[in-house]
């Protein structure tokens, strides 16, 4: 990706509107007693765009932004979703993405990854109640929001940022040769 | 060229683990700051305007949840709802509103609250925590409406959380079923306190915690804030106010652990309206 200012005000405008999104929406809506969380497979799109070095910076900013928004201790859902943008910009710098299925389904890895991280992050700083199993189905469910919620995120991301992507120049598709009379 | 690309991303990468560390080690614990003071204030208006703009589209999300809820619907009501689906949508907006401030005026003028001199506050939930861990909502007024910290909040089935931080146009609730959340507590009719604390993750089930084991409390049976007040020092919720329903109290777990379990009348998953009650007198 060829970060210009432009294209860096994108990915802010991108990661402010779904930061807001996240809080006014999907928060507030539950499909089996459970919210969708799309910062995760947001931050996972713009790696698999980006890179290791964008993922990282974006999921940090959005995580800070995030947690100033609900006036929460600053530095969880920073450390949360930068770990998840690197590990996702690793990925896309490591491997090549042939399939199309392959955004959904890190959306839905890192997003488990990500509620468990969160966990982890809760847990050291201490838990003043009982826990529920019940946050195990939260997780689970919100993993396999993410699978389907990642693809059309992954779509628009991507078109968001055409104009810095660097693709590779697609080949005209062979004609396969046809035998006459046959 | 390579190495010295990857020795700055990793660089980069130090430098924000540290930075988020960083930030933890300041913030944690410490309220609100400058920072978030300044993000709030800057984006609770646009928040409000992105929380009203998406509501119909929030309550037919909801209309489609409670439909794979609702069981043994014949085929004539489904056809029903399919055809009166876009005039409910439309509707429910104004229906909702109207239900939640006939409850809240209820409850405004209902003994406990005029005794204690109470002036409530109603405000509208722009925004809500995107993870169980953390219970929170934001809500459209804050400290310019009078709002202050640790003010109690509830909507018209009882109590919901309290204030955790005010800023001038937004504040932040603690909900009842936040990990660091807890209320004194009584059962009524039977006067056995306690306090109240949540299940991190069920939102529908609180516990009454530290009970005397020696006064049985039954199923059924409702609980109020105990609102207590002594040497000076008073509970931050005005005594009388509905919390929740016992639901499981068995005699083991009141001998042994010294719990029972308990139900919220408040449905937290569904905020929409609340009331945020100011100044009065503690306790």
């Amino acid at each position: 990706m060829i970060l210009t200012p432009k294209i860096v005000a994108r990915i802010a405008a991108i990661g402010l509107i779904g930061v807001l999104l996240q809080l006014s929406f999907f928060s507030q809506v539950e499909l089996f007693h459970v919210s969708p969380d799309i910062l995760p497979a947001l931050v996972v799109c713009l790696a698999l765009l980006g890179g290791s070095l964008t993922g990282a910076v974006a999921g940090f900013s959005i995580g800070l932004f995030l947690d100033c928004l609900l006036v929460e201790a600053l530095g969880v859902s920073s450390l949360v979703l930068l770990s998840v943008g690197y590990l996702a910009g690793l990925f896309r710098e490591r491997f090549e993405i042939h399939n199309s299925l392959v955004p959904a389904l890190l959306c839905m890895g890192l997003t488990l990854a990500a509620e468990l991280g969160f966990a982890a992050i809760q847990l050291m700083l201490g838990i003043d109640a009982p826990v529920s199993l019940l946050i195990v189905r939260d997780m689970l469910l919100k993993s396999v929001y993410a699978f389907f919620l990642g693809w059309p995120i992954y779509l628009l991301v991507r078109r968001l940022l055409r104009p810095a992507l660097v693709e590779e120049q697609k080949l005209p598709r062979r004609r396969q040769p046809r035998v006459l009379g046959a | 060229m390579y190495r010295k690309q990857v020795r700055r991303r990793r660089a980069v990468l130090a430098l924000l683990i540290v930075g988020s560390f960083a930030l933890l080690t300041i913030t944690y614990g410490r309220g609100s700051n400058g920072l978030q003071r300044g993000v709030s204030t800057i984006f609770s208006p646009v928040q409000g305007v992105a929380d009203r703009a998406l509501k119909p589209a929030r309550d037919l999300v909801d209309w489609f949840d409670e439909t794979f809820d609702a069981k043994g619907e014949n085929s004539r009501l489904k056809s029903q709802l399919v055809k009166v689906r876009a005039q409910a949508v439309a509707g429910q907006e104004a229906t909702q509103e109207n239900a939640q401030l006939r409850k809240l005026v209820e409850l405004d003028q209902g003994p406990v609250l005029a005794a204690s001199a109470y002036e409530p506050v109603t405000g509208r939930v722009i925004a809500r925590s995107p993870t169980l861990w953390r219970s929170s909502v934001t809500i459209d007024v804050g400290s310019g409406d009078g709002v202050h910290v640790d003010d109690p909040v509830i909507s018209g089935d009882g109590v919901v959380g309290r204030i955790a931080a005010a800023e001038p146009g937004s504040s932040q609730v603690m909900l009842l079923t936040d990990h660091a959340s807890a209320i004194t507590a009584k059962v009524l009719p039977a006067g056995v306190q306690g306090v109240i604390k949540p299940e991190v993750g069920d939102p529908e089930h609180l516990i009454l915690d530290f009970i005397d084991s020696t006064k049985l409390v039954h199923g059924g049976q409702t609980v109020v804030t105990a609102g207590w007040c002594t040497q000076g020092l008073c509970s931050l919720f005005p005594p009388g106010l509905p919390l929740g329903e016992v639901t499981k109290a068995s005699i083991v777990d009141q001998e042994a652990k010294e719990q029972a379990d308990v139900r919220p009348f408040a449905d937290i998953r569904n905020l929409d309206l609340v009331q945020v009650l100011t100044g009065g007198s503690r306790g």
